[in-house]
């Protein structure tokens, strides 16, 4: 733990994951699409802080590789990419969503609930670095996966997955300190690689039906 | 006994004499913003100066309500700040109330402005105190929730002992989320109980848009100048409050005059530092469509039931 007290230490970290859920909760908040990647990309800033002080905490020197690959791959590219998508489409925000907003943060403030005890068990028994980051993570996910099915757009959607993968990456980092490197350079390439497709299939729908709403997918059938 | 009376009267006079500056503040940032020179921070001043000075403006159809609304408006939020530690940790008047009670002294001069904007009878003033009840009541269990966050870990309701032992890192067990998210929280609802921009324009008379403004656009005068010393007040009073339960660090914790002389300093030095973060944020955001208000208002309410809620989990 170097020069830090560990206690000092596990609340940066929880810190920085604090930070992280309350982007998620600006994300579900959010109706513009831009400012959706925006907020992406702000909340992958945290991870990579977050990914760093563990680095740094724990000596594991391979976890700064991954931090630097979270600000290439998430801060810098996929936004970019999903800026150039929007920037096609006709539209710039939801206006018609699944669940309304209000909402949406009730449903998301509960999810969080549940993320945490559920895994207070788990805290109680490990030694993990820090008390919150897992339960942090769990809620992440949760909300990525309620953000892919409350809103209809296909960019929104995109964002709920990267939520997703954002907060399966804080759950490795925090609870294993990291998966392997070979493990992470895989995800981070089929993470790099889901956004480019996406991109591409929202050109697509946008291109056959006029609009990124994914609901209109249904009409496909025969 | 006399030394906690000079506290008293050196609070409310700092919060007094500071209010009008920290507005000042926020239009300064705003105007070199916006790349003009703008105002001198001290014209909220002369402002008040020239409205004392200036002849009051009475509708015939209006009730006592309405000449009796700027004085319990300015005497509750005085007496809120009064509440309210700003220097000194440990304010003489803790033992009148806590933070409840700061809450609905603030509640009880929003009800009679409310009521205040309805007495005219002005199409105007209707319209604002509608959209005033709606944010009101939308802010409430925000702020409470996000105050009582920081009472939990703290163990007590009453203020002066929150920040106490948060400056001394006394009995604390700080867990960085929830103190984050009750930060996020409350400075939502400082956000929309000071009428700033993503909820409310302070700087216009346009009808579609006003909340504040319409309310008090019947006054003049000396009225209007004690509800617009007041609304100055309400926001130093929402970033004392923000400053000094997430931040007290530097506030005096003993009654030294040279202690509380560096809690003076570091206490304007944070309020200055938060209104150019609202000076910013009012220059970089546009304001929201009515109805898209309780959507932010709404994740104010969750961030403070969760970090209301992560107290409890976490303990258990």
């Amino acid at each position: 733990m170097g020069a830090i007290r560990p206690d000092i230490a596990s609340q940066m970290v929880d810190l920085c994951s604090a930070l992280l859920l309350l982007t998620c909760f600006a994300i579900v908040a959010q109706r513009r699409l831009s400012a959706c990647v925006d907020l992406f990309a702000l909340q992958s800033v945290f991870l990579a802080v977050t990914a760093a002080l563990v680095a740094f905490l724990t000596g594991i020197h391979h976890i700064y590789i991954a931090a630097l690959l979270t600000v290439i791959i998430k801060v810098i590219v996929i936004p970019r990419i999903l800026k150039k998508v929007i920037e096609r489409l006709n539209v710039t925000r939801e206006l018609v969503l699944n669940v309304n907003i209000p909402s949406s943060l009730l449903i998301c403030g509960a999810l969080v609930i549940l993320a945490f005890y559920i895994t207070q068990p788990i805290i109680s028994l490990g030694f993990l670095l820090t008390k919150d980051s897992l339960a942090i993570a769990l809620a992440i996910v949760l909300i990525g996966f309620f953000t892919m099915i409350a809103r209809k757009k296909a960019v929104t959607q995109v964002v709920g997955f990267l939520v997703i993968e954002n907060g399966l990456f804080l759950g490795a980092t925090a609870a294993a300190y990291g998966m392997p490197l070979i493990v992470e350079l895989g995800v981070f390439f089929d993470v790099l690689v889901a956004g480019l497709i996406i991109g591409i299939f929202t050109h697509r729908l946008q291109d056959t039906f006029d609009s990124v709403d994914t609901s209109k997918l249904t009409e496909l059938r025969e | 006994m006399i030394e906690s009376a000079l506290v008293v009267l050196g609070q409310a006079v700092a919060a007094l004499l500071v209010s009008p500056f920290v507005v000042g503040v926020i239009r300064k940032v705003k105007a070199r913003l916006q790349c003009r020179r703008g105002a001198t921070v001290f014209q909220p001043y002369y402002d008040l100066f020239k409205l004392f000075r200036k002849e009051v403006v009475v509708s015939t159809s209006t009730s006592w309500i309405f000449t009796a609304t700027p004085y319990v408006l300015f005497a509750s939020t005085l007496a809120a700040s009064l509440l309210v530690p700003i220097f000194l940790s440990q304010v003489p008047f803790s033992f009148a109330g806590d933070v409840i009670t700061v809450v609905y002294l603030l509640a009880l001069g929003t009800f009679f402005l409310i009521l205040a904007g309805l007495d005219a009878g002005s199409a105007f003033g209707g319209m604002g105190s509608s959209r005033e009840a709606i944010v009101a009541s939308l802010t409430e269990p925000a702020m409470i929730l996000s105050i009582f966050a920081v009472g939990l870990t703290a163990g007590s309701t009453n203020l002066s002992t929150i920040v106490h032992k948060t400056a001394l890192m006394q009995g604390i067990v700080t867990d960085p989320p929830p103190h984050l998210m009750a930060l996020a929280a409350l400075f939502i609802v400082t956000l929309a109980e000071t009428g700033r921009v993503p909820v409310d324009n302070p700087a216009t008379h346009l009808e579609l848009t006003m909340i504040h403004e319409a309310m008090v656009l019947e006054y003049s005068g000396r009225y209007l100048a004690l509800v617009e010393w007041a609304s100055a007040l309400k926001l130093l009073l929402f970033l004392t409050l923000l400053s000094n339960i997430f931040a007290p660090w530097g506030i005096a914790t003993e009654a030294e005059p040279s202690r509380m002389a560096l809690g003076l300093a570091v206490w304007l030095g944070k309020v200055s530092g938060l209104a150019v973060v609202i000076g910013v944020i009012e220059s970089m955001f546009a304001k929201l469509r009515l109805f898209r208000v309780t959507d932010l208002l709404g994740v104010a309410f969750i961030l403070s039931l969760l970090a209301v809620v992560f107290f409890y989990i976490l303990r258990v």
